[in-house]
């Protein structure tokens, strides 16, 4: 059970670390060839800050709170590294995060 | 000193940065191999190669190798200007005799104080320590390194440089100017959550480099700051001695009052008293911990005053399910087994010491909090190696048109610092797999040459380093970057055949055999093999490239002054 | 940024006052907690470790200050200056606690 929490706990804070990044134009662009609207950017940031909190919570499923945030924090590196080869390597792979965004033009 | 706070944090960030920076390397790259010290210890020491096991019984197995035990040579070396006259043959008088044990440890270490006679201050002592089999009590040989906890941790911490403590002061003013190298980092970088996840590889080595630069050093920032800040709080005692000199008149008249306070005896009795049956004393520990919903094994077993009717035993929790580094211990009178105290729970500020230093030390069971450690170490690697890279590629142009050889010998001190301290630490598993185990009489102990063959590793790679080092000059790759990723990539290996030849542990059998200490060692070592030779591959195709285009950097310029 | 503008002695001095003078000034700030808040009750250890704690942030906060402040001059004085004020304030309470 452990175990299946701290992998859904790594797999949003990737997620999170994903959606913030495609909020911005830069990275975007490197997954779609519109632009994102203003609207959607919102969205995005807001996905993205969410599922970094769940994956917070769930941490703390798992062990004594102090463990857990350490757990957490050590977790943002982790996936902000991923993310960001991701965006470097296989960019296109986060399209599917943004499948249900329909193209502007 | 300059016209900006910006411009001054710059200046302090590359000098500081470039002239410690090395020293840093070494310190997160085996505060990182540190994260797994036991396990290491397992390969280097085939002998030790089976499950962890509990705190074993004292009285059965313990007490007769702690009566049997003496100080060796080395150990009476520590003392022998401390005393007036010769030593004795024998020490009598124990002073503590202690067990310490981890969840990840199969084997026990022991050690036992002695009570010096005739020293020339009060309360001289040597101390003598053996690891031992905790299911046998057999003991190990003293010649056997334990290049995990015994080597690359204390190198860690203190390059391996005793003298006048010399190691613990470098590590610490190198620990100060990371801690100052992030914030001053923090201050140039102008685009920290624009550019958080950006790394582009295709630009010029400067570029990708800087982007490097920059992801690995924020997004582990949290881990960095903390790792250096609690790495000086935890060596407090040795950087800011203020309780043992300035203060020591408080420090004491504050020992006097614990003593009192806890009816700990601070001192023998001077009668003697026989030791009652510790094991009871250790059951009942276990009973009062579980009673606080904390049920847990020991991890630290101490006797003080042993054979006097001061004689205490205590018994110290092993913490794995928390961060904070604390005992729980539970005192007993040893000559009865009489509870004398339970340690009440910590202060506030205590418990955030405790924190600090725990989330530094790791005592905790935790694999996966393990290997996060050891990628924050390793990005804080990356960070560094690249920001001399950065350093070199700034200025190459300059140094080409002035002649000027100092991209060389930076440029030479990097590969000395990445592909040299990987060969170095190679080399010493090498050495550790192929010297025999007994070495003809007259030689050096075999860990001893296991050391010598680390620094001498390390001292030919940095010769080679500087010889290759001359296209440097004139703005070109250095050739032992990727000479030396090749040689990794050849070793790495080796150094896993050669695991399996001395000893018959191959990967197929570790892994389902389930023995990880061993296997993840050993698949470590591979994984870093393959990726030196990616490495390799890549320096040479750049090496035999065009020229670098240098257009794309003008504002890294601004930036990094 | 052109390191011609800095001469060797005023960037020594800069690193010394850094070094040196932040060194003194957290030696005094640590001696004046333990000994300040043990005067206050607080538990020895206690006392240590939170001024242990509070010290090395104070040491990076002038190391870098040391550096980014306009007149050097200054930095020594205010370093050593201080520094050696509060170890004497320190060794003052610790002599009427003892």
């Amino acid at each position: 059970m452990v175990n299946v929490l701290l992998a859904a706990a790594t797999v949003l804070c990737v997620l999170g670390f994903a959606w913030l990044a495609l909020a911005m134009d830069v990275h975007w662009k490197q997954v779609r060839n519109d632009q994102p609207s203003a609207s959607t950017a919102k969205v995005l940031r807001v996905l993205g800050g969410l599922s970094l909190f769940v994956s917070l919570v769930l941490c703390l499923f798992t062990a004594h709170a102090t463990m857990a945030s350490l757990v957490w924090v050590m977790l943002l590196a982790a996936s902000a590294l991923i993310v960001a080869f991701t965006f470097t390597w296989r960019p296109r792979l986060f399209s599917l995060l943004v499948i249900w965004v329909k193209a502007t033009n | 000193m300059f016209q900006n706070f910006r411009l001054s944090m710059a200046w302090l960030h590359t000098w500081f940065g470039l002239v410690l920076g090395f020293v840093l390397m070494a310190i997160f790259f085996f505060g990182a191999l540190s994260v797994f010290d036991r396990e290491i210890d397992r390969w280097a020491i085939p002998e030790s190669r089976f499950a962890p096991q509990p705190m074993p019984s004292f009285d059965n197995l313990l007490k007769p190798i702690f009566a049997d035990m003496q100080p060796g040579k080395a150990d009476l070396d520590f003392v022998r200007d401390k005393v007036n006259g010769p030593l004795p043959e024998r020490f009598d008088t124990v002073v503590t005799w202690g067990a310490y044990t981890t969840h990840r440890d199969p084997v026990l270490n022991i050690f036992a104080g002695y009570e010096v006679p005739n020293a020339k201050e009060p309360d001289v002592t040597v101390f003598s320590s053996r690891t031992i089999d905790p299911r046998t009590g057999v003991l190990f040989s003293d010649d056997q390194l334990k290049i995990g906890s015994g080597f690359f941790y204390p190198l860690h911490y203190s390059l391996n440089f005793h003298w006048m403590n010399l190691g613990y002061w470098i590590v610490g003013f190198s620990s100060l100017i990371m801690l100052a190298a992030l914030v001053s980092g923090v201050v140039m970088h102008r685009k920290i959550f624009r550019e958080l996840f950006t790394f582009r590889p295709k630009k010029s080595t400067q570029r990708s480099a800087l982007d490097l630069h920059n992801l690995t050093g924020v997004v582990a920032l949290p881990f960095h700051f903390f790792f250096a800040f609690t790495g000086l709080v935890i060596f407090a005692g040795i950087y800011f001695p203020i309780g043992h000199t300035q203060m020591k008149s408080l420090h004491d008249q504050h020992e006097v009052v614990e003593a009192q306070e806890t009816g700990l005896p601070h001192d023998r009795a001077g009668v003697a008293a026989p030791v009652a049956s510790v094991d009871a004393m250790v059951a009942e520990a276990q009973r009062r911990w579980a009673e606080r919903g904390m049920a847990g094994e020991v991890g630290f077993l101490t006797l003080r005053h042993v054979g006097d009717a001061n004689g205490y035993v205590s018994v110290y929790r092993a913490g794995t399910d928390r961060i904070a580094l604390t005992g729980e211990g539970i005192h007993f009178k040893a000559s009865t087994g009489e509870l004398l105290r339970e340690d009440p729970p910590s202060t506030v500020v205590a418990s955030v010491n405790e924190f600090l230093t725990g989330l530094h030390l790791q005592h905790f069971r935790h694999w996966m909090l393990r290997w996060l450690y050891v990628l924050g170490g390793l990005a804080g690697c990356v960070c560094i190696a690249t920001g001399f890279i950065f350093f070199v590629e700034k200025r190459k142009r300059q140094y080409a048109k002035e002649g000027s050889q100092n991209g060389r010998i930076v440029d030479a001190m990097a590969v000395t610092t990445v592909t040299g301290m990987l060969l170095a630490t190679l080399g010493i598993l090498i050495a550790n797999r192929l010297l025999p185990a007994s070495l003809p009489e007259g030689w050096p102990g075999r860990g001893d040459l296991e050391q010598y063959f680390f620094w001498g590793t390390w001292v030919a790679v940095m010769v080679h380093a500087f010889l290759r080092s001359a296209p440097v000059a004139q703005g070109k790759i250095n050739p032992a970057w990727s000479e030396q990723c090749l040689a990794l990539a050849v070793l790495a290996p080796v150094t896993v055949l050669l695991n399996w030849i001395t000893t018959g542990d191959h990967l197929v059998k570790t892994i389902s055999e389930g023995y990880w200490p061993v296997a993840g060692f050993d698949l470590a070592i591979l994984v870093g093999g393959i990726l030196a030779f990616i490495a390799a591959r890549h320096l040479r195709r750049k090496g035999k490239g065009a020229p670098q285009d240098a257009t794309d950097f003008a504002d890294a310029e601004v930036q990094h002054g | 940024m052109s390191t011609s503008t800095l001469s060797a002695r005023h960037v020594i001095s800069r690193i010394g006052a850094g070094v040196l003078g932040g060194y003194a000034f957290v030696w005094g700030f640590i001696a004046l907690g333990i000994a300040g808040l043990y005067a206050l009750d607080v538990p020895f250890h206690d006392a240590e470790a939170v001024s242990n704690i509070l010290g090395f942030l104070l040491f990076l906060t002038v190391f870098l200050w040391a550096f980014a402040a306009r007149s050097v001059n200054r930095v020594w004085l205010v370093l050593v200056g201080g520094g050696l004020l509060m170890t004497g304030i320190a060794t003052l309470i610790e002599q009427s606690l003892v």
